[in-house]
């Protein structure tokens, strides 16, 4: 193992994921000093190499439209500011009602979308049909749509952000383990890592769906919860289908890549934590296949390539955790994105990095802050679409 | 010959006739040397190479369904076969330009950002170029609508070849039933065992902890009927196949592993070929040779050539280059000659051929040891993965055992090996003296010296490290200079690997170099992620098997 540079940081950002690297660019722009990025895995090994690669701004909260608003404008100007092509092609996120009970909240989200001033459309059979070739009859009852979502091709991503951070100064360290968080008077004051102890007065946990660990690491309790999820990519056709296909009543998702697989997923109860490893299950495998040949029955003859399984880290409310553990100040916190972390990435790591440097975040405390889970009231919203 | 009588197809509109027992590809072979496909990137040519249903070079689109491989296909009276992915033929593409164009390739993690405003055009474009065939038509459907294969028994022996039907034979002398799953689509009856031809297990996930059948195998039969099997204890005996190898146009039309040059061969030897170079110097060179040996011009080998081989070479007087290096082969549309250097400072030549016939090396078939989690190891007499075994030859994962080449296990010692698999299952002790003999756990693969050697050779032509995903050795290095270190990371930057054969004939190679890049072992480089399906397996088969089963006694 390669030694680590120096024995002291000004930050360590635990995860060298999407939302751990860009926050790292942020906070080297920003001229704070000596930023390390720790992963016990090599680059891409979490859930940023493991996405199906969506980006949406149909969310059912202002918070979470805003968030995903910025962050598509970021990702549109990713290939100039990062120099890597990461394919973002805007052409549409489609949720798919069954029932009219399920329709009308769809009408609810478009309505938010729509007064965030986003153009999205409800559709009815007809116009889902003329967006889905070869959907079933009567396979829906309509459903929203929104043209400036999209889907992007997630490791140029990653490549990007990690030469950017790493021109800019931010030693990344793959393969190094965070094991613990050291305190004096309080304050974070060091790191343990499996390559050595560090001083660092702010510790940014981005560790995915590996965050409660890390957090329990530092003696903090977090109801942060992470959940295996399963996805598979067919072989490649010629261009057949644009949007993504959200599907409200089992989460089925999929949409067709650059590369022209079909790429998706479905929810399937896996049960939860980090323990169980990442592996393929036979129920996703025929279940995700009967889901998709049900809905588009002439996908039948079409051959599963690969599957493969991530985690995502789920919070009570939905809503993702950005900023100062008030229990522990130096602990700042970038986890709880409920598998919507890499989509958020750009907008939450300009959060992220405020808070470790201290900085007000323009974020409601109801909604991101880790102390909403500490009082004993009952969060005031939720963010519940969390599908796709 | 088992199979369908004589049936009369559709092959891009003119009417072609399959005899009984032929795939699509030995009919198509039959008129000469099949160009069914374009590369996926650039268009180069190309045509079958693996003949075992794993590269891209022989997909056609069959009654409008895309991706058939034409070498796992029996067609059926009347079928429409198309090729796709050229235009207006794979003999002749228009896109083919695309090859002449990017000399030095077309960089899709750089390129195609500027200027913003021809963004939605580019992403038009690349859309297009990518993929194989049109999505299915509509009135395709499902390949069988045939209610899927639901089994539960007690051994469950995968891979029906010769370690297998050993112990197949060993256990039916104890009485206890196997049944026996082959992918070949007419292997040779099983005496002792129920034998389900055509059918390729796809997925073995590890075991549940308890009960009465804890392995579960998913899979299909040809070309899309579901198939699940329970049992109790599982063989895994699913041979190997033959190595690529990586030199100038290695893609080429005309170049083909061992086994897909047996699967142009016709019943009575005839070979879409008459003057191949073979590559290798052991026992796969003398299958080839007992096959097509009229057909082959040369014999070039890595190292030295076995005496069995150099006997057979000269009865039928076929010159011999031992310890050569294959610098490149020339010809566009096919194959015409390749360039070869002896190794050490020796002379630089050309053999005029019209094939070139890898059977230099043998690789095992770890997926299914993978997917289940057994405990695998690095064995650098072949260069290869393979599963940990006991004394018995079962593996980390109680109930699973292996034979045969996939076990490592020499062919001396298939016999040993079933006895011991055999005393196991049946609780008996094991036979006395020293377990059979295995690949050797050390050292490196004589390649890496040939590859060691090659790397100082100038390079010239295209090199192609991932044949699916068009991917140039080039990139690979240019991920390496870009400060991205283990195979896992390199794939998914250069996308080495992606492709539908999932690494078969990139993977092997490829952490030979970056081993000798990064300047530590193959096992330090790490491994690419075997995941389920071991080959594409259509939807419709996963989708039947999505239904409960019904509970079955193992019996």
């Amino acid at each position: 193992m390669t030694p680590l540079a120096r024995s002291s940081y000004r930050v360590v950002v635990v995860g060298a994921g999407i939302l751990g690297l860009y926050t790292a660019v942020h906070l080297a722009r920003a001229g704070v000093g000596p930023v390390l990025v720790v992963d016990r895995g090599f680059l891409s090994s979490g859930a940023s190499g493991r996405n199906g690669g969506g980006v949406r701004q149909q969310w059912e909260t202002r918070a979470t439209i805003r968030l995903a608003r910025e962050s598509v404008e970021a990702y549109r100007a990713f290939g100039r500011e990062f120099g890597y092509n990461i394919w973002f092609r805007q052409s549409g996120y489609l949720f798919l009602a069954e029932t009219a009970a399920e329709l009308a909240r769809l009408r609810g989200v478009h309505d938010l979308v729509v007064s965030e001033g986003l153009a999205s459309e409800v559709l009815d059979a007809g116009g889902v049909a003329a967006l889905v070739p070869g959907i079933a009859p009567d396979a829906c009852v309509g459903g929203t749509y929104l043209g400036s979502d999209g889907t992007l091709y997630p490791f140029p991503a990653v490549w990007g952000v990690y030469e950017a951070a790493r021109a800019l100064g931010v030693e990344v360290a793959l393969g190094v383990e965070a094991l613990g968080v050291d305190a004096t008077g309080g304050h974070v004051a060091s790191v343990t890592t499996s390559a050595g102890r560090v001083a660092t007065s702010v510790v940014v946990n981005a560790a995915g769906g590996w965050s409660s660990e890390f957090s329990r690491r530092a003696g903090l309790e977090v109801p942060n919860v992470a959940t295996r999820h399963e996805i598979f990519a067919t072989e490649p056709m010629k261009p057949f289908l644009d949007p993504m296909v959200v599907r409200v009543s089992d989460g089925l998702y999929f949409s067709q890549t650059m590369r022209g697989e079909i790429v998706g997923g479905v929810t399937v109860r896996n049960g939860s934590g980090i323990e169980q490893g990442m592996p393929s299950s036979p129920r996703f495998l025929t279940e995700m296949a009967r889901a998709i040949v049900r809905l588009v029955p002439r996908l039948g003859s079409l051959g599963v390539l690969r599957a493969w399984s991530g985690f995502y880290d789920d919070t009570p409310d939905g809503f993702p955790v950005i900023g100062e553990d008030p229990r522990l100040p130096g602990f700042v916190h970038a986890n709880g994105f409920g598998g919507h972390g890499f989509m958020l990435a750009p907008a939450a790591s300009r959060r992220v990095a405020r808070a470790a440097m201290g900085e007000p975040v323009d974020l409601d405390p109801a909604t991101c802050s880790p102390g909403r889970f500490l009082s004993s009231d009952r969060p005031r919203s939720a963010e519940r679409l969390q599908l796709g | 010959m088992a199979g369908a009588p004589e049936r009369h197809v559709l092959f891009d509109r003119s009417p072609r006739n399959v005899r009984p027992g032929e795939t699509l590809l030995g009919a198509l072979a039959r008129d000469g040397w099949p160009a069914l496909q374009r590369s996926i990137r650039y268009h180069r040519p190309r045509g079958p190479y693996c003949g075992v249903g794993h590269c891209t070079g022989c997909l056609v689109r069959v009654n409008g369904r895309p991706n058939v491989r034409a070498c796992r296909y029996e067609p059926g009276n009347g079928d429409v076969v198309a090729t796709e992915n050229a235009w207006p033929s794979p003999r002749f593409d228009v896109l083919g330009v695309l090859d002449f164009l990017f000399p030095n390739g077309i960089d899709t993690l750089h390129g195609f950002r500027r200027p913003a405003w021809a963004t939605g055009f580019y992403h038009r474009v690349v859309r297009r170029l990518a993929g194989y065939g049109a999505a299915p038509d509509p009135s395709a459907g499902a390949p069988s609508t045939a209610p899927p294969v639901r089994r539960t028994v007690d051994v469950a022996l995968i891979g029906a070849g010769v370690a297998g039907r050993a112990l197949a034979a060993q256990l039916a002398d104890a009485g206890r039933p196997v049944v026996a799953i082959d992918r070949t689509l007419h292997p040779p009856t099983v005496p002792w065992a129920d034998l389900l031809p055509r059918t390729t297990i796809t997925f073995l996930p590890a075991p549940a902890a308890s009960g009465d059948a804890r392995f579960t195998l998913l899979g299909f039969e040809e070309p899309g009927r579901g198939v699940a099997i329970r049992a109790r204890t599982v063989v895994v005996a699913t041979g190997g196949y033959d190595a690529p190898l990586w030199f100038g146009g290695n893609d080429r039309p005309g170049v083909v592993t061992a086994e897909g040059a047996l699967a142009l061969s016709a019943p009575d030897g005839r070979v879409p070929f008459e003057r191949a170079v073979v590559f290798g110097g052991g026992p796969r060179v003398a299958d080839v040779l007992e096959r097509c040996g009229d057909a082959v011009a040369a014999i070039v080998a890595p190292g030295v050539v076995e005496p069995e081989v150099v006997r057979r070479a000269s009865e039928l007087d076929i010159p011999l280059y031992p310890r050569s290096l294959v610098l490149y082969a020339s010809g566009r549309s096919h194959v015409r000659s390749l360039t070869v250097r002896s190794r050490g400072l020796g002379p630089r030549f050309t053999l005029a051929c019209d094939a070139v016939v890898l059977a230099h090396r043998r690789l095992p078939t770890p997926q299914l040891f993978f997917q289940a989690g057994a405990r695998m190891e690095w064995r650098g007499g072949t260069g290869a993965y393979y599963p940990w075994l006991a004394e018995s030859c079962e593996t980390s994962i109680p109930g699973l055992f292996a034979l045969g080449e996939t076990a490592a296990i020499l062919p001396d010692g298939g016999t040993d090996a079933a006895a011991r698999v055999a005393a196991a299952i049946l609780g008996r002790p094991l036979p006395e003296g020293a377990p059979p003999a295995r690949v050797p756990a050390d050292g490196l693969p004589e390649i890496d010296g040939y590859y060691r050697e090659l790397a100082r050779e100038p390079r010239a032509g295209r090199w192609v490290a991932c044949p699916c995903e068009d991917v140039l050795l080039e990139e690979v290095e240019a991920a390496h200079r870009a400060g991205y270190r283990g195979i896992e990371v390199v794939k998914r930057y250069s996308g080495l690997g992606t492709g539908l054969c999932q690494g078969r004939y990139c993977l092997p190679d490829a952490l030979l170099l970056l081993s000798r890049l990064e300047a530590r072992p193959p096992t330090d480089v790490g491994y690419i992620t075997q995941r389920p399906p071991v080959v594409p397996t259509p939807l419709a088969a996963f989708a039947a098997l999505a239904e409960p089963a019904p509970e079955a006694p193992v019996p």
